[in-house]
């Protein structure tokens, strides 16, 4: 592939991702420069581009009035990239898809104006337009989008763990949260993220989603019978940031 | 070779004189578990471990290694092999690497982790504690513990230290040790014999080829498979501490730059949904272990029945690593094999 076109775009979301892509450090992230064309980026320029290689789409699609970039962003696209939770799996976002009164408990007396107006559901950018490659996370890990980047830079299909987190746990040689008493959804979540939380003694809370199969069965049992919560709050437990992966979303 | 026997109060010295003078990796104490680490002095060294969470396989072969760094179109390998000592090996453990020596040695001779594995020095040590889903008493006992290069066993005032190699002999010099008498080595062989007979958990069919054969002729009973791994979350947590597993993956990741980049590889386990995912060509993919149950049969069968001929054994040693790590506590071999065996 010659040196990509590569376009930027936000949606619902805190662009926490956006800084995430900024840590790489100054001189890395100029050295990537000489790999890639930045074309279009809201934050940083205001030139849009009529094709893009690359369009890396952060955020959930939450109003019913961005269908229409969304649509027109994938037009000009050859490769649609959602990046971190909120655009790969709404993430966060979803939470209030389970609510009746969001609205209320978040804008209060100002709920009815027009430009706080968004839909009943937060959903995942591949909700509305095809989307090729998902770089989970709350927030994405920037070497893992710079992988998956690497990859098709270089012509190859990246690699995308579908395995749970517990995999990445053992070759730490982390001990296992259930060990110590307490809970985690590693079990159920995708690995990629070197599972850092279980390393620092806190439960995984599977915020690159599930994995495409998960055992949420299994999940719930576990939760109760080894990782000791209420029936109800191991029921709910996987809502935080998967609620849009479980089966009743 | 020879047998010594070092008293008590001198055996501190004689692991602080080894770790001073050599890269020593022993069982230590990580939260409520026992990991194998390197050993900063040798009151860290926690021979009253009972199991570690990972198997000492790590040391030959870490469970994300990088083993070639490449730049354009060179590239170089980039596993440094460094002398070690095993220190406090328990013998399930040494069943095991003698297992994995002869399947990375044949075939495509695995290089990586032959190199580490002849530069190291292993010493054994006997089970003080008894790890909480241990059933080596009743798997492969015919199976002995070889390999290795001596054997430490705790009797009453010191250790029973026994050599079988050079490398094992050159160790004597870090220590006082007096040549064994008749009663320390057969307190040994006492305090070994007995720890048989203490698992917490049995295989009530010691026969490996009857369980073999019962196991192998369940291999179409579906329903009974699928009822196994019902709670399975295709993890792979019980391949990963197996000290008998051995697969793994290799990925190409590049630095920033695009043009340099490392190649590694990590543990992998045939549990997970994808590792019997593979490309057919022009796109196209087939998963051919795609259901859970497909998936833990497979293990169950690589434990017990694949790989007997090759090993003269079962390719599981007791150790119980896989019964711990397991959330759902579904993956114990002695439960689905007294289960099959009773049908
Ligand atoms: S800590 Fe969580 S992710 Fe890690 S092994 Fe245990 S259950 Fe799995
Ligand atoms: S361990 Fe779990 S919560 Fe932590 S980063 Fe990974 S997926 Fe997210
Ligand atoms: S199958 Fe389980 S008990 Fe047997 S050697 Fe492997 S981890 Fe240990
Ligand atoms: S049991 Fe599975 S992971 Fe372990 S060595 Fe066999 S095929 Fe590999
Ligand atoms: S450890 Fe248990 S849940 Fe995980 S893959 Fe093995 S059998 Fe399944």
């Amino acid at each position: 592939m010659s040196k990509p076109k590569v376009g930027f775009f936000d949606f619902a979301s805190c662009e926490g991702c956006q800084i995430e892509l900024t840590n790489y450090g100054d001189a890395a992230f100029v050295e990537l420069l000489n790999h890639i064309d930045i074309v279009e980026f809201r934050e940083a320029m205001t030139e849009t581009a009529e094709h893009l290689t690359i369009a890396c789409i952060e955020g959930s699609f939450t109003r019913e009035a961005d269908r229409g970039r969304l649509e027109n962003i994938r037009e000009r696209s050859d490769i649609v990239i959602a990046y971190g939770a909120c655009a790969s799996t709404a993430g966060v976002n979803a939470l209030k898809n389970h609510q009746k009164d969001f609205r209320k408990d978040v804008y209060g007396e100002d709920r009815n104006m027009p430009h706080l107006y968004s839909n009943d559901r937060a959903v995942p950018i591949s909700e509305v337009i095809k989307v090729d490659y998902n770089v989970y996370g709350c927030p994405m890990d920037k070497y893992e989008f710079l992988d998956i980047v690497s990859h098709l830079v270089h012509g190859k299909e990246p690699v995308i763990p579908n395995h749970p987190v517990c995999i990445e746990c053992k070759h730490n040689e982390t001990i296992c949260r259930y060990f110590e008493g307490d809970h985690c959804l590693g079990p159920v979540a995708r690995a990629g993220c070197r599972a850092p939380c279980p390393a620092d003694g806190i439960p995984c809370e599977a915020c690159r989603g599930f994995v495409d199969n998960p055992n949420e069965e299994a999940m719930e049992k576990v939760l109760i019978k080894k990782g000791k919560l209420p029936e109800a709050r191991a029921k709910h437990k996987s809502r935080i940031f998967t609620a849009f992966c479980r089966s009743d979303a | 070779m020879n047998k010594y026997f070092i008293k008590a109060q001198d055996f501190e010295t004689f692991v602080t004189k080894l770790v001073e003078a050599k890269q020593v990796i022993g069982p230590v104490a990580k939260k409520s578990r026992f990991v194998f680490e390197k050993l900063k002095n040798s009151k860290e060294l926690r021979l009253d471990y009972d199991v570690t969470v990972l198997p000492p396989k790590k040391e030959f072969f870490p469970t994300c290694q990088p083993i070639v760094k490449f730049e354009g179109d060179k590239f170089e390998g980039c596993v440094n092999v460094e002398e070690k000592i095993l220190f406090g090996v328990h013998f399930y453990d040494i069943k095991a690497l003698d297992m994995t020596d002869l399947l990375y040695n044949e075939n495509h001779r695995d290089i990586n982790y032959m190199a580490h594995r002849e530069a190291a020095t292993i010493v054994g040590s006997n089970v003080q504690n008894i790890a909480e889903r241990a059933f080596f008493g009743t798997v492969g006992v015919h199976v002995k513990p070889k390999g290795h290069d001596a054997f430490l066993t705790k009797i009453d005032d010191g250790y029973l230290f026994e050599t079988y190699t050079d490398k094992g002999e050159a160790l004597v010099s870090f220590g006082t040790f007096t040549k064994a008498k008749k009663e320390h080595e057969s307190n040994a062989l006492d305090v070994n014999n007995r720890v048989m007979g203490k698992c917490p958990e049995v295989l009530d069919y010691v026969g490996y080829e009857s369980v073999a054969n019962k196991v192998r002729k369940a291999f179409n009973n579906t329903a009974f498979w699928e009822d196994c791994a019902k709670d399975c979350f295709s993890c792979g947590s019980c391949n990963i501490v197996c000290p008998t597993c051995y697969c793994f993956d290799v990925q190409d990741n590049w630095n920033v730059d695009q043009v340099s980049g490392t190649r590694t590889r990590k543990w992998d386990g045939c549990l997970t949904e994808d590792f019997a995912k593979i490309s057919l060509g022009f796109g196209a993919q087939e998963n051919f272990r795609e259901k859970r149950g497909d998936r833990f049969r497979h293990r169950i069968m690589r434990k017990t029945t694949y790989l007997n001929a090759k090993l003269g054994g079962p390719a599981c040693v007791g150790c119980g690593r896989c019964s711990m790590s397991c959330t759902s506590d579904i993956a114990d071999p002695v439960n689905v094999i007294n289960k099959i065996m009773e049908v």
